[in-house]
């Protein structure tokens, strides 16, 4: 009995993936024999993905170079392939398979390396400030309009709800916190250049806001205490948590030129109360 | 984009005209909106602009504002057994309702099994049983999407044991049952026919003529092997000239249709694309001259009336014994 069309495309898919599938039972052989006919698919599949992958972390190729790369491509390909047709989604757990690849165990920043520059591609297509009705309209149905801040209306809230606010963070705010100085590692690996300076591992800790201010995606340092208040705001916490939260980190910080710069520079989009 | 549900478009419907247009990659929106090239149409890659803001989206519409548009999808993957991706057809609906394309179109292809997708276009086995399926899919997204699609025939690198149908019947079938267009591809027929060994000009003339509502034409790679040569279909390169003879062809089959020079890897400066666009159209206006000089001299024998012309028109092309003489060579 023919197989059916099911069983044909796992079978495909599953010697496409698996090179020990033998594809012959579904493909006919002609000129060529089927298995050859099945790694000109395999190899598309994989060109394409790693391609895909290499777009979206480039730092990370730079770092490991090209054979590296293809290496782990190919097995993050094998382990989390595509679960869309949308490849904006594709790649979004190298950062932990990163962690779990033992040839790249020595290579302890890779991973957070690999998460800075998943949080640069995220903010890249993330919903822009207005007009969040893009993304709202058809797919994510409960989602609300996005109201931009009003300086005044800000102003017109009493002191006494003052740690009531709920700050509404851009669409596109990505943190990103490392022990290592991953800034500086990616912003040297994205470069073309040949020389790439020596970077100390040791150079210090890093907390950072990847963010798109207008069309341009921005990763910008941050204090303790500026990082905590955003990470806080970013889960939703009342003004009053996210300003403990913050000073418990950096009792010295300036809460209020903090949030006037985080609005002047529309991070912080909206509020409610 | 803002505002409250649901936003009218802000450009005007436009159709496509019969004319050559070039893909819109990242590479070129300055460039292409500076320059402004006259070119026909531009075509992207629907899921590319998938995001929900930004910059990708921010250029489309500039673009938008002052050419025709086509949306070309890769992932629908509407011959896959799993169901619809509801997800992913409302993203291309919410691209729809906004930029207002004339064309829409995705693939005689699968991607997809059990929820794991594949970044290429699968070709089908062609039965009864996946030409329902393909039916019943290109059926729903016509419904959901509000939009008729156009598909597109594949490039291919083998054949399935299963398959019963020839690849152009199958395609005429989906058109009957789904009441799609077509998108003929006709590097992908050159580079199939090589790999498969049939008829270019064959599978062209089993087209129905009306139902194909866009030509693409691209660049292909020939790999070799020790069995003998593989055509894969890359889009990283010129038109060849077999597939510009093989498009002469279509031309003067089908007549004048929006044409896409298509170029997705080692993507060259934009105006070589524009360039390959005036060859097309070139084609295009060569093919109409010819005509003109015929319906003059058919027009000096009788008195028909413009409606008899055009379908005497019609006719002739299809019955026209020189052409396909002249085009079965190709194939040598």
């Amino acid at each position: 009995m023919a197989p059916s069309l099911r069983e044909i495309q796992q079978c495909f898919i599953d010697a496409v993936l698996h090179e020990q599938v033998d594809p012959a039972s579904i493909v006919a052989n002609g000129r060529f024999p089927a298995a050859r006919r099945l790694q000109l698919y395999r190899n598309n599949v994989f060109e394409s993905l790693t391609a895909a992958l290499r777009a979206v972390y480039p730092a990370i190729e730079r770092l490991v170079g090209d054979g590296f790369f293809r290496y782990a491509a190919h097995e993050y390909v094998v382990q989390h392939p595509p679960t869309s047709g949308n490849l904006h989604d594709f790649g979004n757990r190298f950062a932990p398979f990163l962690a779990a690849f033992p040839p790249a165990s020595r290579y302890e920043y890779l991973p957070d390396v690999a998460r800075l520059e998943w949080a640069w591609h995220e903010a890249f297509h993330a919903a822009d400030a207005q007009g969040r009705s893009r993304a709202a309209r058809n797919v994510a149905s409960g989602a609300a309009e996005v109201p931009p801040l009003d300086p005044v209306s800000l102003a017109n809230v009493s002191p006494e709800q003052y740690a009531l606010l709920r700050f509404q963070i851009h669409p596109s705010a990505r943190l990103v916190a490392s022990r290592f100085p991953v800034a500086a590692i990616w912003e040297t690996n994205i470069q073309t250049d040949n020389d790439v300076p020596e970077i100390d591992l040791d150079a210090g800790a890093d907390q950072l806001l990847v963010v798109r201010r207008d069309l341009t995606v921005e990763v910008e340092h941050l204090g303790p205490g500026e990082y905590a208040l955003l990470e806080a705001m970013s889960r939703h916490e009342a003004l009053g948590e996210a300003c403990k939260a913050a000073l418990a980190h950096q009792p010295d910080l300036d809460l209020v030129h903090c949030l006037q710069e985080h609005v002047r520079r529309a991070t912080l989009i909206g509020f409610s109360l | 984009m803002s505002g409250a549900t649901p936003t009218p478009s802000t450009f005007r419907a436009r159709p496509i005209p019969a004319a050559a247009g070039i893909g819109l990659r990242a590479e070129h929106y300055r460039e292409l909106l500076a320059a402004r090239p006259a070119v026909g149409f531009l075509e992207v890659h629907s899921e590319n602009y998938f995001g929900d803001g930004g910059a990708p989206l921010h250029y489309l519409e500039q673009a938008r504002a002052h050419y025709p548009l086509s949306l070309h999808g890769v992932g629908l993957s509407l011959g896959s057994t799993d169901p619809l991706d509801r997800k992913h057809v409302a993203k291309l609906k919410r691209l729809i309702d906004h930029f207002e394309p004339a064309l829409v179109s995705d693939h005689l292809c699968w991607c997809s099994v059990g929820g794991t997708f594949l970044n290429d276009l699968l070709p089908l086995p062609y039965t009864e049983e996946a030409l329902e399926l393909f039916v019943a899919h290109v059926a729903q997204a016509q419904d959901l999407l509000g939009h008729q699609l156009l598909i597109e025939n594949p490039s291919s690198y083998l054949v399935y044991r299963h398959s019963t149908i020839p690849e152009p019947e199958f395609l005429v079938e989906v058109v009957r049952r789904s009441g799609c267009a077509l998108l003929l591809d006709v590097n992908n027929v050159y580079v199939s026919s090589r790999n498969h060994g049939f008829d270019a000009t064959a599978y062209i003339d089993a087209m129905p003529t009306r139902a194909v509502q866009e030509i693409h034409l691209a660049g292909y790679t020939v790999n070799v092997h020790p069995e003998g040569e593989v055509l894969i279909d890359t889009h990283n390169a010129r038109v060849h000239e077999p597939v510009w003879k093989l498009y002469r062809y279509a031309v003067a089959r089908l007549g004048r249709r929006p044409t896409l020079i298509e170029w997705d890897t080692d993507l060259p400066a934009l105006e070589v694309l524009v360039e390959e666009a005036r060859l097309a159209d070139a084609i295009m206006d060569a093919h109409d001259a010819v005509a003109d000089w015929d319906d003059e001299s058919r027009d000096a024998a009788s008195s028909a009336t413009q409606g008899t012309i055009a379908e005497t028109k019609g006719a002739r092309r299809k019955a026209n014994p020189t052409r396909s003489a002249r085009s079965s060579c190709l194939e040598s």
